[in-house]
Formats: C-alpha cells, structure tokens, sequence
C-alpha cells in the first residue's frame, strides 16, 4: 500500500523527512497530485474532441481518431478525482508536507546536479558535431568531478590533480571503450 | 505432436555451434552483471543488448536478449542476499531470508539456493513453455478485434493492482502509457494525435527509448541522489549450488515453479508477483512457517524459483497473443519485431518453428546461468565494488546509445530523458513504472481493436459482450476491476465462506 498510512494529523509538530523514506508521498502531496492528474485528464478531453472527426471520409462517428485518447482522458480525470477524495479522506487538508531534513535537501541538490549533467550530455554535447568519445569523455569526467565533490567523505571531496587525472582517464577510457564495442563491433550508429 | 518433438529437436541442434553458444554466454554476463547492479533492470539489459545485436542473426540475436533476461534476474538475487538490496524488483521477496541467512554467515549457501532454485525453475518453465505456447496460439487464432480490446484492457487493469501497492497509482500509471502511446500517426486513418505540428512527434514515442529513460536513467538518479552508499555483505562459505537442499525441497521448488509459470501467463503481472505468491503459498504450507523472513531456506526457495519460472510463462503470451506480460517482455517483444518475426496469433502460422526456437534459447540460458552460478559468482560481485560516482555516468553513457540506436533519432534520446526524469520524480511519490510500460506496449492494441471492433460492429458495442471468448474475457475483466470496490469484495468474500461452509457440511454428511 501507499506508505502514507489512513491518518487524521491531529499533532502540531511538523513530521520530518529522513530522506531516505520518500515522504513526499503523503496525503497533502497525493493531494497536489490528484489536481494536477484532473487538470491534465480535462486537458486530453479537450484535446480529443478538437481532434478532426473526419466527417469528409463519412468514416463511422464511434471510430473518430479522438474516440481513445477522450476515453483516457475522461479515465484520468476520474481516477485523478478518486486519488483526490482519498488523500482528503486521509486528512490532506489538516496535514501539512513534512519539513525538508537534511538528508533529503542533500538528495534534492544531488538529483539537481544529475539532471543538469545529463541534459548538458544529450542536448549540447551530443549530435552537434562533437565525436561521441570526446562528448562522452567530458560528461562522464564531469560527472565523476561533480559527486566526488558531493561526496560526505572529506577525502573524496578534495579535487586535487590526481582526482581530476583519475575522472579524465575513466572519462576517456570509458567512452572510447564504449564506441568501439557499438560502432566498431556491432555496427550500431551512434550520435 | 512428432512433428513438434522434430522441430523442438532441430531448434536445440541449430544453435549448437559454438560461436552461437557464446553470444549465449555473453548476453547471460550482460544480464547477470546488469542484474547484479541494484537498480540496473533486466529490462535496461534487453533493451541496450537490443541495440547492439541489431546486426546479428534474428534468432542469434533473440538468443543473446533471452540469456540477458534470465541472467539479469538471476544476476538480482545476489545483490537481495549481500546488501539487502533487490538486483531488479523480481528479487525483492529474495531480500528478506537471502539477507538474513548472509547476516548468520551463511551468504554463501543462499546464493548456492538461489542458483540451484533458478535454474530447476527455469527449466520446469520451459516444459510450460513448450506445450502451452502452442495450444493458447491455436485459441488465439480465434481471436478479432473484440477479443484483442478486452484482453487490453486486462491487461492494463492487472498491470495497476498487482505491481506496486496502491492500485489507483497503478492504473494512472496504465492510463499515462496508454495516453503516451495514442501519441502520433493512429493506424486506421493516418491521422496525427497530440503532435502539435511537431515531425519527430508523427513518428510516435518509441517503446525502447521510453524503457531506457523509465527504468534506466530514473535508477541512475535514483542512485546518485542517495547521500549514502550501501556496503557489501561479506561472502565466505561456499556458493556451490545445494542440490541437497533443492531435493528436500522439492514441493516448494514444483509449487513455485508452477506458481511463477501461471502467474507469467497472466498480461501485466511482473516477474516480481511470481515471486511474491510463491513465497506467500510456502509460508502458508510451510512447516518451518516461523523462519520465514528470519533466514528460511524455504522461503528463498520459493521466491527464487517462483521469479525465474516467470520467464518462459511470460515467452507464451507474448509469442502467442503478442501481448507482453511485463516490462522485459514487453522489449523482448519490440526485438522480435525489429529481427522481422511478429509474435501473436499467426505466429504459429508463419514461423511454427520459432516456438520452438525460443524453447531452446530459454533452455540454452538456464545452462548459462548454471555455469556462471558454479564458476562466475565471486569474479562477478567485483562489480559491486566500483563506486557509483564512476558506475552511473558510464550507464548513463549506454542509455544515450541505447536510446539513439534503434532509428538514429537525437529525438529519441530527448525523449529518453525526459521520462526518465519525469520517472524519478513519480517513482519518489509513490508511482510504479510497469504499468506505464505496459500501458505503452498495449496502448495501441487498445486503440485499434476498439475502433476496429466499432467499424466492424458498425458503431455497436453488442459483440463486445456476446462473442464467447469476449464475454469470458470482459467478465474476467470487469469482475477483477470490481474486486478493487471494498463493497464488492467483501460480497464475494461472504460468497466464498458461504460456498465453503456448504461444502464441508455436504462432505460431513457424506461422511467422506
């Protein structure tokens, strides 16, 4: 089941995260969820009855193209409503989110950084005349760079010149084994 | 029934040369050390392995994918035994008496279990395989458009109860592949849904850059944002496997073999569900019932055996119906398609023999897993040694590849990542990938058979309800969906102890 339980928050005191427990998942963030479900439920039924009926094709009124997509739509949308009911059953209203703990602030930063290196890596890096050994050289060089810097140990945190030396080798080594098992050996296109 | 034994016997002989025996090792590695990983998937190993076997042999290449799936699940028992942590999400239920058996030194011994369990298992399953592959395909001849929406949506219905614990997020998670998959040019009249004028759009959403990002770069956040890194379990005793240990067994190793084959069969219950009734039927039967989850070698092999028999279960609905009953089958379906055999129906019509080809590849893989399990264990865990911080960019690296390769699109990486990302965020609050999956793979079988049904039917939705294998199914369907309604269940539930108290009675009296 849902880790949040069926509960009435009566206490005053804030609930905190440990971090490692995503307690995001409470009523009041199933809550946000279930709007944000309906909104796009009623969005895809929009959608789906601007879709072209095809009446010029005198095709039959039940196999319209939006016919599907409309049912999905009117399916999240009542889904979306149900989950809403269920966390304010749950006491979503009367329950705050749960204060943000240490350990998850370093989590969010963490995932922050990840989502950033990757984006760089295929929007900028990859597919603009850059070869893929040397794009993937510098994202996997920079990403090893960037979580020894996150790291809680505060040896791995110092970069020092043979931390950087150690990220570019794997970095380079990495890729280039990379291209060559998919170009070289299979014959796979790569970007 | 000579015939299939001839075309079964020339299915084992043709793979028996040794360059065809080593990719079969090969894509076994591949998915052991894929599943060895915690969080990389077996789904993550088929679908990258897709990419690189384009240029092979189709049944090659079918045979390299099939080594990975069962390596990869076999591969996730050793990470639930050392670190507590499930390779892939079908070891979960391993964790619990795998972990506490490593915790009394005995991590050796539970991994020979594992071993010996998995392969026995995946065996009993191929025998399944063999025979009912055939038979469901002779019924699924008779299946139409009416037959093929039901089976759908049972799908998608199952796919959000049964994976994960809270099914209103499982069937969101359904309905958002379903949504997903309704994304550009429909079948049936060339028309262009939810493009927004945008050209890569037309195409679609290409079901394996959609896996990679779902299940490979959410767990490559999942695991770089977690502030701590896990320790290994250290691993002293012996990993041989215990054949001793499966013979007295050996009514949990049958029961959850059959278990994990029936559970297979049924479109959207993962390899994980195999697991989970398995291990629940043995605590239920078992006469050491209180060492479950404190070390019992019944349990893990129970939840061993009933995820590896999963797989050939899950090989007969997708050769037969082609229709995926979890995430790696649901790739290893794709594969087929891209090496030019379409799974379904006339499957059994156009290539008879390749039934039989996947019989003997699943065969092949429960050997290859046998042979690392007696001699790759310990060099393999090697693996578990490398650093996150250097592990997941370079598997980050491979799902870019894995993304681009199958129609060299930038577009298809962007779509990687972007659900990818949007996976991490709904794995954290609680959503459950597989349905999404599945909803992806069934979306358009969903849209056509309906629409195809009302062209049919003219507009009338009678045939849906009347047909005799629709009827079956839409009662199955429906009745499964109301057992969601705790006013229906409770009905049914009153039904059942009624029947059973009318049945002990009518015995009593009998004096039987």
């Amino acid at each position: 089941m849902n880790s949040a339980e069926p509960t009435h928050a009566t206490e005053t005191a804030e609930p905190q995260h440990d971090g490692d427990s995503d307690a995001t998942a409470s009523p009041r963030a199933d809550l946000y969820d279930a709007i944000g479900w309906v909104i796009l439920g009623v969005v895809v039924v929009v959608l789906s009855l601007q879709m072209d009926r095809l009446q010029d094709r005198h095709i039959n009124p039940l196999t319209v193209p939006g016919l599907v997509p409309g049912l999905l739509g009117v399916g999240m949308t009542i889904v979306g409503a149900i989950l809403g009911l269920r966390s304010w059953s749950r006491g979503a209203l009367h329950q705050a989110l749960p204060a943000v703990a240490e350990n998850q602030r370093k989590r969010r930063l963490r995932v922050l950084l990840a989502v950033i290196l990757c984006c760089g890596y295929s929007a900028v890096l990859l597919g603009h005349g850059l070869p893929f050994w040397v794009a993937s050289s510098i994202y996997v060089t920079c990403s090893i760079l960037v979580f020894d810097r996150m790291s809680s140990d505060p040896v791995k945190r110092r970069i020092g010149l043979l931390t950087v030396a150690k990220a570019l080798l794997i970095g380079v080594l990495s890729s280039v084994a990379v291209w060559l098992v998919f170009e070289r050996l299979f014959l796979v296109r790569l970007p | 029934m000579l015939q299939g034994l001839q075309d079964l016997g020339s299915a084992y002989l043709s793979f028996m040369t040794p360059m065809t025996l080593l990719y079969g090792l090969g894509g076994a590695f591949v998915g052991l050390v894929m599943g060895i990983l915690p969080g990389l998937s077996a789904t993550l190993a088929i679908a990258l392995l897709t990419t690189m076997t384009m240029s092979l042999d189709g049944n090659v290449a079918i045979l390299v994918l099939i080594c990975s799936y069962v390596g990869a699940l076999y591969g996730g028992s050793r990470t639930a035994i050392l670190l507590n942590i499930p390779g892939t999400a079908a070891n979960a239920a391993s964790c619990a008496d795998g972990y506490a058996l490593a915790q009394q030194g005995q991590a050796g011994r539970a991994i020979g279990i594992a071993t010996s369990g998995a392969v026995t298992s995946t065996l009993l399953g191929v025998v399944f395989l063999a025979t009912l592959t055939p038979l469901l395909a002779n019924v699924a001849l008779k299946f139409g458009a009416f037959e093929f929406f039901w089976l759908a949506l049972f799908g998608v219905t199952l796919s959000g109860s049964i994976v994960g614990g809270d099914p209103l997020k499982g069937w969101m998670m359904g309905l958002v592949g379903l949504l997903l998959a309704q994304v550009g040019e429909e079948s049936l009249y060339a028309y262009q849904r939810f493009t927004f004028g945008s050209e890569a759009l037309a195409g679609g959403i290409g079901l394996i850059p959609a896996l990679v990002g779902a299940f490979g770069l959410a767990e490559v956040l999942m695991a770089l944002s977690d502030p701590i890194e896990r320790k290994i379990h250290d691993l002293t005793d012996s990993v041989l496997p215990r054949w001793r240990d499966l013979i007295q067994y050996r009514w949990t190793v049958l029961r959850s073999g059959l278990i994990g084959v029936f559970t297979g069969l049924l479109p959207g219950v993962g390899e994980d569900a195999g697991a989970w009734v398995s291990y629940a039927a043995a605590k239920a039967v078992s006469k050491e019932r209180e060492k479950f989850g404190k070390g019992s070698i019944d349990g893990l092999m129970a939840a061993e055996t009933g995820d590896m028999s999963s797989v050939p279960g899950h090989l007969v609905p997708v050769l037969s119906l082609g229709v995926p009953g979890s995430a790696p089958s649901a790739v290893l379906m794709a594969a087929m398609i891209i090496h030019g055999v379409q799974p379904g129906p006339m499957l059994i019509v156009e290539h008879p023999q390749f039934i039989y080809h996947v019989v003997a590849m699943t065969t092949l893989a429960s050997f290859a897993i046998l042979l690392f399990g007696l001699f790759g264990v310990r060099p393999m865990l090697q693996v578990l040694k490398v650093p996150r911080n250097i592990l997941m960019p370079i598997v980050f690296l491979l799902c870019a590849v894995g993304a681009f390769a199958v129609a060299s699109r930038l577009f298809d990486i962007y779509v990687m990542v972007a659900i990818g990302i949007g996976a991490y965020f709904l794995r954290r609050r609680g959503y459950e990938m597989a349905p999404l999956v599945l909803g992806l793979v069934l979306g358009p079988l969903l849209d056509k058979s309906l629409r195809r049904g009302l062209v049919l039917s003219d507009g009338s939705l009678v045939p849906f309800f009347t047909r005799p294998i629709s009827l079956v199914l839409a009662t199955i369907t429906i009745f499964m969906f109301l057992l969601y309604v705790p006013q229906f269940r409770r009905a049914v539930a009153g039904v059942g102890k009624t029947i059973a108290r009318g049945a002990r009675s009518a015995l009593g009296r009998s004096g039987i």
